[in-house]
C-alpha cells in the first residue's frame, strides 16, 4: 500500500489544502463546456452516478462512451445494460481508454486502486484523469502518472438526483478540486469547471475545493452526524420508548419519518428553523437536552476527526477491505437484528408537526450532531463552507433514505466508507450516552409534553433564541442557502 | 358483493388537503344505485365522489354507513403509486439501479381474484406486461393496473374516477361490458368529464360546482338529463393568443429544412421491439396527428424528438438544423420546442406559482432557476387571463386542480410561439368545457401562429381544424394525408 498522501505533507501545506473551500459565481462559468468540446469522455463504471454524470454530459453535447470489464461486458450484468439501453458505445479499457482525452473514474471507493492501476498504462500521454471522490488520492496514496492532470467533479447528491435536476434545467450543488501535484499543463481548473457544466452543476451552485479539503470533511460528516448520529438516535429513541410503554408500531413510525420531517426543516433554515418548529417549552427542552448531548459527545466527535486526519480510520477500514469486509458485514448483520429494524412502522397517522412535537430528543440530536461536527471540523481547519456541506446540508437527504426503508436503506445506499465510520460511531456512541438516557422520559420522545400552559421564562427565551441563532453554523448556513436563491432557485 | 345498506350524508361538511371543502352534501348512495358525477375542472367532483369512501374529514353533519372495502381508481391515486415506484427508484445515495416492481406483484398486493385478475389483463391486453417492472409502463398501461387492482379487490364500493381516460378503443370496450355485467351487484360511483361517454349501468347523476352538490338527476329524466348536458357544454368564446416575446430571439431556421426527418427509426429495450422502420418528416407549417393503442411507443416517438429518450443518439435524426449527436446540446433543441403531456404534468411537481408555470415556457425548465424579464411576466399575464386565472396568478400551481394544470401547461407550451408544438393527449382528464376550450385555442394556434402542431391523441372525436397530415404507430406504421 501506497503512503498516505495527506500525511506526506507539511503541517503548513495540510492546512492550506484544508482550507480550500470557495463558492464559484456563475460568471465564472461562461465558457460554457467549451474546454471538453470535442474531447473523447469515457466513464469506468455504470451505476447511478456513472450512468446519470454521463446521460447529462452528453446531453451537453459532449461525446460521452462507458469502459466496463471484460467480464461484465461478456455477462452483459447490469451496468453493461445501463449503458447499452442507453444508447452508448460500450467497450473494454484496452478499447477505449487509449482513446480517452478524459477518463471518468465513478467507481466505489474500494475498486479505485485496482481500476487506476489497471487503466493508467492505457492512458494518453497528457489526459485527464477524473474522481469524484478523493479516497483514492488522500488516503490510499495513489501516485498519478506525472503526465496526467487529475481532478475531482462530485455532485453532492445521489445520481438519480444529479439527473432529475439537470432533465428540470437545473442541477445539483457540485465541488470540484485540481489536485495539483497532477496539473501539468495547468488545464485542471478549466476541465473540472466544464465538466460541472455539462452536468448541470454550476446552475446550482458549484465549490472550489481540494482534495484533502473534500476527504476529510465527507469522512468526518457521513460517519458523525450524518449516518452514525441518525442509526444511534433511531437505537437509543425507539428502546427508550418501548421501555417507557409507547406503542411499539408509533415508535417506529415516528423515528422512520421523523428524521426526514424536522430535517426539511432544516434545509430550509437551518437549525434556527428547525427549533422554531418547536413550542416554546418545547424549544427550551431541546436546547437544553442538545447541550447536554454536546459535552458528553464532545470528545467521540474529535476522536473520529482525529483519526481521520491521522489516517488511522481509513487505514483500519482498508485492513477490513483485505479481510473480505468481516466487521463490516457483521455489523450491517447486527444493525438488521435490532429491535427499531425488526419493528414495521405502525398504521397510525402522525401530522407533520406532531413528528416535531413528540420528537423534542430527535430534534436534540440533529441539533447536537451538526453543531459538534461543524465545530469539530472548523477546530481541525477545514473551512466552514465544508464544514457546512458535509454536516447540515446533506443531513435531510440522508434521512430521506431512513424513511424509505428504514437503517437498511441507509447503510445499503451509502459508501462503504460512509457505512463502515457509520458503525464505529455509533459502537462508542451508544455506551456514551446510557446514563443520560436513564433520565429521558415520553415527555421528550414519544409523547409530547403535555402542559396545559405554553408559558415560558422570557428572559430564558431570549437566551436560547439567540444561542441557536449565534452558531456558526447558522452565519454559513445563509450565506450559502442565500447563494442558492440569488442563483434564483425560485421554490 | 353489494352494499349492505345505504351510505347516507346529511348536511356533511368536509375538508380535504390543501383546505378544499364540500359544502352541506346531502346524499344518499342506495345499494343499487349507480352514480355518476359530473363538474368541471376544481368544482370538487373528485372531491365529492371520494366521500363516500371515506375521504376527507367531516367538520360537521352526518355521514353514516361507510363501507368497510372501497377501491378507488383516479389519477391522483395513479400518480401516487408511480410515485411511490419512483421513490423506490430514487433510492440509491451512491451506486443501486433498482429495476423496480414487476406488474404482477402490483396487481397481487391487493387482489383477491387471481382468475379474474388474468382475465382482465388478458381482455385489456396486458399479459405480455406482467413481468415488466411497472415503472415502465405508459400512462395507459399503468391506468389498466389500477383498474385490475380496484375490479379484483373484492370491494363493497368502487370509486372511479375518470377511468375511461387514456384507454384504447380495445380496452375501453372490455372494461365498458365488464362493469355493466358486475354494476348487478356492486356499487359504483363514477366520475366522468364527458356526458357522451356516460355507460349503461349509470342509473343517477349528481352536478358539483365549488364543492357542492348543486343538481342530482335520475337518468330516467329525460329531460333534466339534456340539460345537464348543456350545462357542461357551455362554450367560451373569444379566445386570442397572447404574442410571443419580441426580446426572445430563436437563432433562425433554414426554411429550406424539415423541422424533424426520422429516417428508419427504431427504439428497442433488449429484445423487445416498440417500434422500427420508421421514416417520418416534418416539415414547417405541416400539422400531423400522431395516433395508435396504448404502447405502441406514441410518447417515445416524440421523445426522440425532444432529446429525452437517450435512444435519439442512436437513432439518424435531424431537428431543426441539427444532426443529433454531434456536439448539440437538448437545450439547443428543446428551444424550438413547446411541449404537453400528463408525464410533464406528473414531474411539475415544483411548488412554484401559476405566472412562473407560464414563464418557465421561456426556459424550458420544470421550475423557474432565471430571473425573468418584464416582457416576459407581461405575456404571462396575458395568457393567465386567456385561461381565466389572472387572479390567481401567485397561487402554487401544485395546489391548483388537475384540469387547471394542465391548462397552465399548455399555457406553458404555446408561450414562446415554437416553431413545433407538440401536444402529447393535451385533453387527457380534462371536462367538457376545458376540452372545447384547448380543442378551440389549438385550433387558433393552427389558424393564426407559425407553430407547426404535432398533436397525439385517442378520441376520434377530437378533431382539430387544419390538421390534416396522420401517422398511426401499429403494426404497420401508416402515414396518411388525411385527418381520421
Amino acid at each position: 500500500m501506497s503512503e498516505n498522501y495527506f500525511n506526506s505533507l507539511s503541517l503548513r501545506e495540510q492546512l492550506e489544502q484544508l482550507g480550500k473551500c470557495r463558492f464559484m459565481h456563475l460568471d465564472e462559468f461562461t465558457e460554457g463546456v467549451d474546454a471538453l468540446k470535442g474531447k473523447k469522455m469515457v466513464v469506468i463504471g455504470c451505476g447511478a452516478q456513472g450512468l446519470n454524470q454521463g446521460l447529462n454530459l452528453r446531453d451537453s453535447g459532449l461525446d460521452v462512451s462507458y469502459t466496463l470489464r471484460e467480464a461484465a461486458i461478456k455477462e452483459k450484468r447490469q451496468s453493461w445494460k445501463n449503458a447499452t439501453e442507453n444508447g452508448f458505445t460500450v467497450g473494454t479499457y484496452e478499447e477505449l481508454i487509449p482513446t480517452a482525452d478524459v477518463v471518468l473514474n465513478l467507481t466505489p471507493d474500494k475498486q479505485h486502486t485496482g481500476v487506476v492501476n489497471a487503466v493508467m498504462p492505457l492512458m494518453k500521454k497528457g489526459a485527464c484523469l477524473s474522481y469524484s471522490h478523493g479516497f483514492n488520492i488522500v488516503e490510499e496514496g495513489m501516485k498519478v502518472r506525472d503526465d496526467l492532470t487529475v481532478i475531482m467533479v462530485a455532485p453532492k447528491c445521489p445520481g438519480s438526483e444529479v439527473r432529475a435536476e439537470y432533465v428540470r434545467g437545473f442541477g445539483v450543488p457540485t465541488l470540484i478540486a485540481v489536485h495539483e501535484d497532477n496539473d501539468p499543463k495547468g488545464e485542471g481548473l478549466a476541465l473540472a469547471k466544464a465538466y460541472a457544466v455539462g452536468t448541470g452543476g454550476h446552475k446550482a451552485g458549484v465549490l472550489m475545493s481540494s482534495f484533502i479539503a473534500e476527504v476529510k470533511s465527507d469522512l468526518m460528516g457521513e460517519q458523525t452526524i450524518l449516518c452514525g448520529m441518525l442509526q444511534t438516535g433511531s437505537l437509543l429513541c425507539f428502546d427508550k420508548m418501548i421501555e417507557e410503554g409507547i406503542e411499539a408500531g408509533y415508535a417506529s413510525k415516528l423515528i422512520q419519518y421523523g428524521w426526514e420531517t424536522v430535517t426539511e426543516a432544516l434545509k430550509y433554515g437551518g437549525v434556527t428553523n428547525m427549533m422554531d418548529r418547536l413550542s416554546n417549552p418545547a424549544k427550551i427542552k431541546a436546547f437544553e437536552l442538545a447541550e447536554e448531548m454536546k459535552d458528553i459527545m464532545r470528545p467521540l466527535y474529535n476522536k473520529h476527526q482525529d483519526d481521520i486526519m491521522t489516517g488511522k480510520f481509513s487505514a483500519t477500514m482498508m485492513a477490513d477491505w483485505a479481510n473480505d469486509d468481516k466487521d463490516l458485514l457483521g455489523w450491517r448483520a447486527d444493525t438488521a437484528e435490532t429491535a427499531y429494524e425488526k419493528t414495521p412502522a405502525g398504521d397510525v397517522e402522525i401530522t407533520e408537526q406532531e413528528y416535531f412535537d413528540n420528537g423534542i430528543l430527535m430534534v436534540a440530536m440533529v441539533k447536537a450532531g451538526v453543531e459538534l461536527a461543524f465545530e469539530t471540523m472548523t477546530a481541525a481547519g477545514i473551512i466552514a463552507d465544508s464544514a457546512y456541506y458535509e454536516s447540515l446540508h446533506e443531513t435531510p437527504l440522508i434521512a430521506n433514505t431512513i424513511a424509505r426503508k428504514k437503517l437498511y436503506e441507509m447503510n445499503s445506499t451509502i459508501s462503504d466508507t460512509a457505512e463502515y465510520g457509520c458503525y464505529l460511531y455509533n459502537h462508542a456512541c451508544v455506551p456514551l450516552l446510557g446514563d443520560f438516557m436513564k433520565n429521558i422520559k415520553t415527555d421528550v420522545i414519544g409523547a409530547g409534553l403535555q402542559l396545559n400552559h405554553g408559558g415560558v421564562d422570557n428572559a430564558r427565551l431570549i437566551e436560547v433564541n439567540e444561542a441557536i441563532r449565534a452558531h456558526p453554523v447558522e452565519a454559513i448556513g445563509a450565506t450559502l442557502r442565500g447563494h442558492m436563491s440569488d442563483m434564483k432557485k425560485i421554490i | 358483493m353489494p352494499l349492505p345498506w345505504s351510505i347516507t350524508l346529511k348536511n356533511a361538511t368536509v375538508e380535504f388537503d390543501k383546505g378544499f371543502v364540500c359544502r352541506n352534501i346531502n346524499w344518499s348512495v342506495h345499494p343499487e344505485h349507480q352514480w355518476l358525477i359530473c363538474g368541471s375542472n376544481g368544482s370538487g367532483k373528485s372531491a365529492v365522489a371520494a366521500i363516500p369512501g371515506g375521504a376527507g374529514e367531516v367538520q360537521s353533519g352526518v355521514i353514516k354507513n361507510l363501507p368497510e372495502r372501497v377501491a378507488i381508481v383516479s389519477f391522483e391515486a395513479q400518480q401516487e403509486l408511480i410515485e411511490a415506484e419512483r421513490k423506490k427508484d430514487d433510492a440509491d445515495i451512491m451506486d443501486v439501479i433498482a429495476e423496480g416492481t414487476p406488474v404482477s406483484e402490483i396487481i397481487a398486493a391487493v387482489c383477491k381474484d387471481k382468475p379474474l385478475a388474468d382475465a382482465l389483463a388478458e381482455k385489456f391486453g396486458l399479459t405480455h406486461l406482467l413481468d415488466r417492472a411497472f415503472r415502465k409502463l405508459s400512462t395507459g398501461e399503468s391506468r389498466k393496473v389500477m383498474l385490475i387492482r380496484a375490479l379484483t379487490s373484492d370491494a363493497q364500493l368502487l370509486i372511479l374516477d375518470e377511468p375511461f381516460e387514456g384507454l384504447d378503443a380495445a380496452s375501453l370496450e372490455a372494461l365498458q361490458a365488464h362493469l355493466n355485467e358486475i354494476a348487478v351487484n356492486t356499487t359504483i360511483v363514477t366520475v366522468l368529464n364527458r356526458l357522451d361517454q356516460c355507460p349503461d349501468y349509470v342509473t343517477h347523476l349528481a352536478y358539483v360546482a365549488d364543492g357542492t352538490l348543486e343538481q342530482q338527476v335520475a337518468r330516467s329524466d329525460t329531460d333534466a338529463f339534456q340539460q345537464l348536458q348543456a350545462l357542461l357544454h357551455l362554450k367560451t368564446s373569444d379566445l386570442k393568443v397572447p404574442p410571443a416575446d419580441t426580446d426572445n430571439k430563436l437563432p433562425q431556421l433554414d426554411s429550406a429544412d424539415p423541422l424533424v426527418r426520422i429516417s428508419n427509426g427504431a427504439i428497442r429495450y433488449d429484445e423487445t421491439v416498440i417500434f422500427e422502420n420508421l421514416d417520418w418528416t416534418i416539415s414547417p407549417g405541416e400539422h400531423w396527428q400522431l395516433t395508435g393503442p396504448n404502447g405502441s411507443g406514441k410518447t417515445a416517438l416524440l421523445s426522440l424528438i425532444t432529446g429525452d429518450h437517450p435512444q435519439c443518439y442512436v437513432n439518424d435524426i435531424f431537428v431543426f438544423g441539427f444532426k443529433r449527436g454531434s456536439g448539440e446540446s437538448i437545450w439547443q433543441i428543446k428551444q424550438y420546442i413547446g411541449y404537453v403531456s400528463t408525464a410533464l404534468q406528473w414531474e411539475y411537481t415544483v411548488g412554484t406559482s401559476l405566472r412562473n408555470v407560464v414563464i418557465s415556457g421561456f426556459y424550458d425548465s420544470i421550475g423557474l432557476y432565471s430571473k425573468p424579464t418584464d416582457s416576459q411576466k407581461q405575456i404571462a399575464n396575458l395568457w393567465l387571463e386567456v385561461l381565466g386565472m389572472k387572479e390567481r396568478a401567485d397561487d402554487t400551481f401544485t395546489s391548483q386542480s388537475y384540469g387547471d394544470q394542465r391548462l397552465l401547461l399548455i399555457a406553458r407550451a404555446m408561450v414562446k410561439h415554437p416553431p413545433l408544438l407538440i401536444l402529447d393527449e393535451p385533453c387527457l382528464g380534462l371536462d367538457d368545457m376545458n376540452r372545447q376550450r384547448v380543442l378551440a385555442l389549438i385550433e387558433l394556434i393552427c389558424a393564426r401562429s407559425d407553430s407547426t402542431v404535432l398533436y397525439v391523441n385517442h378520441h376520434a372525436e377530437d378533431k382539430i381544424k387544419g390538421i390534416d397530415k396522420h401517422l398511426a404507430l401499429g403494426d404497420e406504421n401508416s402515414i396518411s394525408n388525411r385527418g381520421l
